[in-house]
């Protein structure tokens, strides 16, 4: 390739000069100098609602959230979130992947508008389920009600025990377009010769989806997962406008508070700007942390069977 | 032969059974949100709910929406009069432009990746790229002190700046890829044609890269018309508002009727719903493509 192997003539470095270097130093001053800013307040005592020099007490943030209940239990209910909405998701996406992979007259149309929550705003999916769920007027008790399903309205959102579960639904509908195109993809790529031989050799569909499919699909799978755990370790809007309540300054609703909303809280609410940073640190390394072991788990269960 | 027709027939059945299902979880909320909107009071506060379809379809949500603000569930004084058309301006405004400015910036700086070559290509490359998996959370909170020491707090600019540069890494990762696939013998004929690299942009890369800069524009323009975060954390007044904060608002501090707040959500779901609708083959490409990498 001719383009490939010109030499670098002073034309050329001003061209890319002239490109490059303005993104290089907007990157710089926006992402890292920041990054790294926040780092450096990670070590200090910074909080704007006390008056005070900021002093550096190193990793006593860090401590000081290891050490503290509510971080153990947001973190927990992250995970929460994650194990409740993860399974659900894959096997919505499965299905409706394979659902897909069928020739029928209209799977463009079905195709296209299965797939539209997934580019919808987070923050509407959070008040479109909150209506729906609602308690005196929702339209799920309605339907459940005609149904014959359920005699008198449930107010679904009400008990806290079971407001996760429903951040887990909506984070779903809001997501599973995506690990479905991923593994749609997946199942495009398998050969059709190798299920028709299974066929011949007398498999029947679920022995070949198992034997084959599914090991076939194992590294779609585990690319699904690593960016919808990322999605839903780091979950904030949907459950801005579900559950969290109260976005004139009023108190997050403590039972869905997850560490994206613990963070929030702890930086623009509570001012305490230090401890907040060391937090919003936590999170990168266990986000990046869990992906890295989940996807070198998976990798290795698929090319090991 | 006639049994395996019937099996496939009864197969299609089955088919869209499943389909049906499909469409009620993926479509029935957003048909929903929308009957909501276009009810009146009286047919939406019905319980049990009688109709699936109002009776009496009215745009009276979104002209009040429009016009004096959203109606408090109670009374009939609102505080958000005006909001909604500042908000959905801004919104547009700043989606559009951050939108631009990243498919023109990521266009050119795909090409300088794709095809050149020049010493510290790889270091730059990741250094612009290295934030792109990696959630930036972690700059926000000392971006927000700096923004605010620098008098961008509020100001659309301010917003516009954020957004270009959190999606710059997407964008290039994207264009480079497009720009690969654009034949190199057309560049090569142009350049013993005698144009030199800015003219080669003008009339060979940017007209072959059409389609790879459209997806860039809309995976841009839906990034930043659905984002929550930024304009909650780096936007005040009324007047810099963007919808999404606004209707945030209207669900928590307003308490703004039910019908409106739907049509509120319609509006802010909208563009979203219609590109989704019509260039979803673009949309894919593009976020699939960002977020497999």
């Amino acid at each position: 390739m001719l383009t490939d192997s010109l030499p670098e003539n002073r034309q050329d470095i001003v061209f890319i000069t002239v490109i490059l270097l303005p993104l290089i130093i907007l990157v710089g001053i926006l992402i890292y100098l920041p990054a790294v800013d926040s780092l450096i307040v990670s070590f200090t005592n910074e909080n704007l609602r006390i008056r005070r020099l900021p002093k550096f007490i190193w990793l006593e943030n860090y401590s000081k959230l290891l050490e503290n209940s509510e971080f153990w239990i947001v973190t927990a209910r992250s995970l929460l979130v994650v194990a409740l909405t993860l399974p659900l998701e894959l096997l919505i996406s499965l299905g409706l992947a394979l659902l897909l992979t069928e020739v029928f007259p209209g799977r463009a149309m079905v195709r296209t508008l299965v797939l539209l929550p997934w580019m919808l705003p987070p923050i509407v999916n959070g008040f479109l389920w909150g209506w729906l769920l609602n308690g005196e007027y929702g339209a799920l008790n309605g339907l459940l009600y005609q149904l014959g399903i359920i005699d008198e309205y449930v107010t679904w959102l009400r008990n806290p025990d079971t407001q996760v579960i429903w951040v887990a639904v909506v984070q779903t509908w809001t997501r599973f377009a995506f690990p479905t195109i991923i593994l749609l993809a997946g199942l495009q790529s398998i050969p059709k010769d190798l299920i028709d031989a299974a066929k011949v050799d007398g498999a029947s569909s679920w022995q070949s989806f198992k034997s084959i499919v599914l090991p076939l699909l194992m590294p779609s799978f585990a690319i699904a997962l690593t960016i919808e755990f990322i999605a839903a370790f780091q979950i904030f809007d949907v459950i801005w406008t579900l559950t969290a309540g109260g976005s004139a300054g009023g108190a997050i609703n403590p039972f869905t508070k997850t560490l994206m909303l613990y963070n929030y809280e702890l930086v623009f609410r509570d001012l305490r700007i230090g401890l907040g940073a060391a937090l919003s640190y936590l999170i990168l390394f266990l986000s990046l942390g869990v992906a890295i072991v989940f996807v070198t788990r998976l990798y290795n269960q698929a090319v090991k069977s | 032969m006639p049994l395996y027709r019937n099996f496939n027939y009864i197969k299609r059945i089955w088919i869209y059974f499943f389909c049906a299902i499909a469409l009620l979880w993926a479509i029935g909320p957003i048909y929903w949100i929308f009957v909501s909107s276009i009810s009146t009071r009286m047919e939406l506060y019905a319980t049990p709910i009688k109709s699936w379809f109002p009776s009496e379809p009215t745009w009276d949500a979104y002209i009040r929406l429009f016009q004096g603000g959203g109606k408090y569930r109670g009374g009939d004084v609102s505080p958000t009069e005006g909001l909604m058309w500042t908000s959905l301006l801004n919104t547009l405004f700043v989606s559009i432009i951050s939108a631009a400015f990243v498919t023109f910036l990521s266009t050119n700086a795909g090409y300088v990746f794709a095809r050149m070559k020049f010493r510290g290509k790889g270091f730059f490359f990741f250094f612009l790229m290295l934030m792109m998996p990696l959630p930036l959370w972690v700059s926000i909170i000392a971006l927000f002190f700096m923004i605010s020491k620098a008098g961008l707090i509020d100001t659309l600019s301010g917003m516009i700046m954020l957004f270009i540069v959190f999606l710059l890494p997407l964008g290039i990762w994207l264009m480079s890829t497009f720009v690969r696939e654009i034949n190199p013998e057309i560049e090569e004929a142009a350049t013993i044609d005698g144009c030199n690299r800015w003219q080669l942009m003008r009339w060979i890369v940017y007209p072959l890269s059409k389609s790879g800069m459209a997806a860039v524009f809309l995976v841009s323009f839906l990034t930043v018309w659905n984002n929550f975060l930024l304009p909650l954390i780096f936007t005040r007044s009324p007047d810099s508002q963007m919808l999404t904060v606004v209707l945030s608002l209207f669900v928590g501090q307003y308490e703004v009727a039910w019908e409106d707040m739907a049509a509120a959500a319609v509006v802010t779901m909208l563009p979203p719903f219609l590109i989704a609708l019509f260039f979803q083959r673009f949309l894919i490409r593009g976020m699939t493509l960002g977020a497999v990498k």
